[in-house]
């Protein structure tokens, strides 16, 4: 019988058809560099009063549509939940961006499987943490790439 | 059919009288609204229905408008927040839902102070004054102006729904000027009119932002738009203080006093 963590599960998708390739080529939304959580400055201008992407490492790999949905005019910081150590910084740094950098919103991207609901809590934590408030919005993303829920956080 | 889309919903319900029952049935009041010039298409692109709910309403508006022809409505493709979910809204459409939780439980007390009512007295006159002061305040100043000053400035104000919910607003404030000068003479009769009818008004007026404005407006908006609205409205909270705190104390008072 086959169990563990639904994350590291084993999926085989390649009989599956994966559709139409683009009729052109897709243009990069990246406006940034560094993009990994340890590697940024939270106060690098390109986030200054901007919406954020926080993306769970794998997402990008994951949706199609990535670049042109959902990072097209965002700033950016990748991370994984559940490898990277060091996480007191991540929340550090978060934080940094709601009350130093001063951004707009913060929207979580994140992947089904349980370990990523990490990030969002991480980023859940800063916001209550933090003495400015921002929308956080969670997204989160199916194994098959596709949206399984878009929604703002109020709670 | 695009010439159905494209009429105003009074002139349909109008010409079509059982198109207004159909509505209805889909939790869309067109029928007694006051203004009723709203289109026909976008009525029903802002009330949020599924796909399969949105074919069967057009399927029985056309049956209903064109008795003698067979018109088949399409499904039309929707995404799945657009597919009739649950009440959701962003952090500060919530700001403005909440508002409306104090000012609907305001309302749900001018039953109680219409029945109690005694301007014979200072109290009674003071109690209508402070009544006054929460929608003065709270509804008007603080809430109407987020909506009025921020939140519709995101879109174009001469829309048909925009028009509704500003003709409210008038409406509500020309029943509070209405029950102001009442107060003063001891006509208690004018008072409680006026009371009751701003309860009226208010509670439909409330129903249709929670359910359908503010939603559809959500659905509109950016991310970035989103985050704009939330430090604006922020902003107004900062400036008014304590001000709405000492209004919801206002409430519980009132509520106390009743139960």
């Amino acid at each position: 019988m086959e169990c563990g963590c639904p994350g590291s599960k084993m999926m085989d998708r390649r009989d599956e058809d994966s559709g139409d390739a683009p009729a052109a080529a897709v243009n990069s939304q990246l406006r940034q560099w560094p993009i990994q959580l340890h590697l940024i400055s939270p106060e690098a201008p390109y986030y200054t009063g901007a919406d954020v992407l926080l993306t769970a490492d794998c997402v990008a790999y994951a949706m199609g549509g990535y670049h042109s949905d959902y990072l097209k005019g965002k700033s950016i910081a990748i991370a994984c939940p559940k490898l990277d150590a060091g996480q007191d910084i991540y929340a550090a740094k978060i934080r940094s961006w709601l009350e130093d950098a001063k951004i707009n919103t913060l929207t979580v991207l994140i992947m089904e499987v349980p370990c990523c609901g990490g990030l969002l809590h991480l980023a859940k934590q800063a916001l209550a943490a933090s003495s400015r408030k921002v929308p956080l919005k969670a997204v989160v993303v199916g194994l098959d790439g596709e949206i399984r829920s878009e929604d703002w956080v109020t709670d | 059919m695009e010439q159905l889309l494209n009429s105003g919903i009074k002139q349909i319900i109008d010409e079509h009288a059982e198109v207004g029952p159909i509505l209805e049935a889909y939790g869309i009041g067109c029928v007694p609204c006051s203004v009723g010039t709203c289109l026909l298409k976008d009525i029903v692109d802002i009330h949020g229905l599924s796909a399969t709910q949105e074919q069967a309403l057009m399927t029985k508006i056309a049956k209903a408008v064109y008795p003698d022809r067979d018109i088949v409505i399409p499904l039309r493709a929707k995404t799945s927040t657009e597919n009739g979910t649950d009440l959701t809204y962003s952090p500060p459409m919530k700001k403005l839902v909440d508002e409306h939780t104090w000012i609907k439980r305001l309302l749900a007390q001018v039953p109680n102070l219409i029945r109690t009512l005694d301007l014979t007295a200072e109290p009674g006159r003071q109690l209508v004054r402070d009544v006054l002061d929460f929608i003065r305040n709270y509804a008007d100043r603080f809430h109407h102006a987020k909506e009025e000053d921020i939140l519709f400035k995101y879109f174009d104000e001469k829309l048909d729904i925009l028009q509704v919910m500003l003709t409210d607003h008038e409406s509500g404030r020309s029943h509070v000027r209405a029950i102001a000068g009442a107060v003063e003479k001891q006509d208690a009769a004018t008072v409680s009119e006026h009371l009751a009818a701003y309860r009226e008004l208010l509670t439909e007026h409330i129903k249709k932002e929670n359910e359908i404005l503010y939603p559809w407006m959500d659905k509109e908006m950016s991310d970035s738009q989103i985050g704009q609205m939330f430090a604006a409205f922020s902003d107004v909270d900062v400036t008014f203080g304590d001000g709405p705190g000492k209004h919801i104390a206002f409430v519980e008072t009132l509520e106390a006093l009743n139960s």
